[in-house]
């Protein structure tokens, strides 16, 4: 069977899919417009943008929904750099000559990834934080970001295992401590494969924050869910919710695209 | 056997820069590399070592500079025992100098950084006392004109002589090369070998691993020939070209000459 790269696909059949694309996305809104008729659900769209933002005398005031985008946002910048962090160094620990730090991070590991997330979070809420004594926001960041950092730490160890030995066998014969190696020849190549993967892992931090609101962390999905407990407005909350979500992530991976083939026209 | 006459005396050696006694060193497959290898270089020589594919030539060398850990036996360099003790670990790295069939510069950094970086980082050299030394020597491999180039935009030899010159920043007392020849396009081969050569009249201890029998008849002081991790036969190289010892270097040498 022919290989048929995606670039020579022909104007006719773009066209064709375009079409395709827009009646199934009007056929959607149909359906979930008939739902909402049968079920007598009146529409109050028109209330929707007080909850996005208020203009009081020309200021400009963020509604509960925007505030929510911005913890959010907080949250999973926060996480994005902890998780990273942590991957890196597991990934270090896995990586190196040490039994014990091998052991270590491979304990992390298996419980992060054959557990749900879910529970994770309540484990630290319910567990952690009283022990620690930690806020919401603290436990909510903590828990992500070990969560992330597992899968990440999957990342940056391919992508250090990706850089051919004989890079290693340079520093090596150069004198350079393993430390050096590391820092000045094998991250600074194997970063530019990573960034790539990573920046799809931050894309599913994005979507698994939403998860902390049942800590009660009035990120955006715990505002939309405020909101909608006070107004019953759900069919227009969610939908604006989901929208915001969908506009954080296809944006980063519109940036992950970007990298990905700068990556490649570089190397 | 013609070897030449053995010490049992592992300490310190003015004379030897290289002394190894019954080195064993077995891969985790079961693939024995060197089968109770001994060895001595002079201070100065230079020794070539040939022998098929597999014999464990490459081996050798690395089991030198602790890239490969030996099983048993012993190796001093330069009167430093190669053993657990990490300082000596380290003090011997920095007194060798590899150069790779597949050069091995790092990428991401120009040829200039790339010398650099070894002398920043290992000798803690300011960057202007590190860019002296590093034009210095490109300008000594003919290469200074691409100081500012990364080494995709070199040719193959030019890369192998940036390599070069990326060990002798360091100041290395021995120097190891492993088929530096054999990845470059025959038109290249020439040029790196004159390096090699220049180092060789200005007295580097040098360890080479090579099928250039030319090099090695011209340049070489003692040429080893080895097989299944063993010595067959070792001589002074005149003598080795004209009148090797055994059957089975004189139909190694049949083939490759
Ligand atoms: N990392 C390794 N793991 C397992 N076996 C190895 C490893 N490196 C080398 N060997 C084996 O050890 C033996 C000696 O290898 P070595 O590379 O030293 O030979 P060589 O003389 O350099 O050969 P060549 O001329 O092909 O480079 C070979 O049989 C090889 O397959
Ligand atoms: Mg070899």
């Amino acid at each position: 069977m022919a290989f048929v790269s995606p670039r020579t696909i022909s104007k006719a059949a773009t066209l064709r899919d375009s079409i395709l694309f827009v009646l199934s996305l009007a056929a959607m809104l149909w359906l979930v417009l008939r739902g909402a008729g049968q079920m007598g659900y009146s529409w109050h769209w028109q209330r929707v943008p007080g909850y996005l933002f208020t203009l009081e005398e020309g200021r400009f005031i963020a509604g509960p929904l925007l505030q929510g985008l911005g913890m959010t946002l907080a949250i999973t910048s926060i996480s994005m750099v902890v998780a990273g962090l942590i991957g890196l160094l597991t990934a270090l620990l896995r990586l190196s000559a040490s039994p014990v730090g091998r052991g270590l991070s491979r304990i992390y590991l298996e419980i992060i990834r054959n557990t749900p997330l879910l529970v994770q979070i309540f484990c630290f809420y319910f567990i952690m934080a009283p022990i620690l004594d930690i806020g919401r926001m603290t436990t909510a960041v903590l828990a992500l970001s070990l969560f992330e950092g597992a899968y990440a730490s999957e990342i940056f160890r391919a992508g250090i295992l990706s850089i051919h030995r004989g890079q290693w066998e340079a520093c090596h014969s150069l004198g350079l401590t393993r430390w050096q190696g590391y820092r000045h020849v094998i991250l600074p190549q194997a970063i530019r494969r990573i960034m790539p993967p990573l920046t799809s892992q931050a894309i599913s931090l994005i979507k698994d924050s939403s998860l902390v609101s049942t800590i009660a962390v009035y990120e955006l999905t715990m505002q939309g869910r405020a909101i909608i407990a006070d107004t019953y407005l759900s069919f227009e909350i969610w939908a604006v919710v989901a929208c915001i979500y969908l506009v954080l992530t296809v944006s980063l991976s519109i940036l992950a695209n970007t990298l990905k083939r700068r990556v490649h026209g570089a190397t | 056997m013609p070897l030449l006459p053995e010490t049992n005396n592992l300490g310190f050696d003015r004379e030897n820069m290289v002394k190894m006694r019954d080195v064993c060193k077995t891969y985790a497959g079961g693939v024995v590399a060197l089968d109770h290898f001994s060895l001595d270089v002079r201070r100065g020589e230079v020794l070539v070592i040939i022998g098929p594919s597999g014999a464990g030539k490459s081996t050798l060398l690395r089991c030198l500079n602790g890239l490969e850990l030996i099983d048993s036996g012993s190796i001093v360099i330069d009167g430093i025992p190669l053993d657990k003790n990490e300082a000596n670990q380290l003090a011997i790295r920095r007194k060798i100098g590899m150069v790779f069939q597949s050069f091995n510069l790092f990428p991401h950094l120009s040829v200039q950084e790339n010398i650099n970086l070894a002398q920043r980082l290992v000798q803690k050299k300011s960057p202007a006392q590190a860019n002296t030394i590093t034009r210095d020597l490109l300008h000594r491999v003919g290469v200074l004109d691409k100081a500012m180039r990364y080494p995709d935009e070199l040719s193959g030899g030019q890369q192998q002589r940036v390599a070069i010159a990326r060990a002798l920043a360091l100041y290395p007392k021995i120097m190891l090369f492993d088929e530096a020849t054999s990845a470059l396009d025959p038109e290249m081969i020439g040029e790196v070998l004159d390096v090699m050569r220049n180092l060789a009249a200005e007295g580097m201890t040098m360890l080479v691993v090579s099928h250039e029998m030319g090099f090695a008849r011209e340049v070489s002081d003692r040429v080893v020939f080895m097989e299944e991790g063993r010595k067959v036969e070792e001589a002074a190289s005149a003598k080795f070209f004209t009148q090797p010892q055994q059957a089975r270097t004189r139909e190694f040498l049949s083939q490759i000459l």
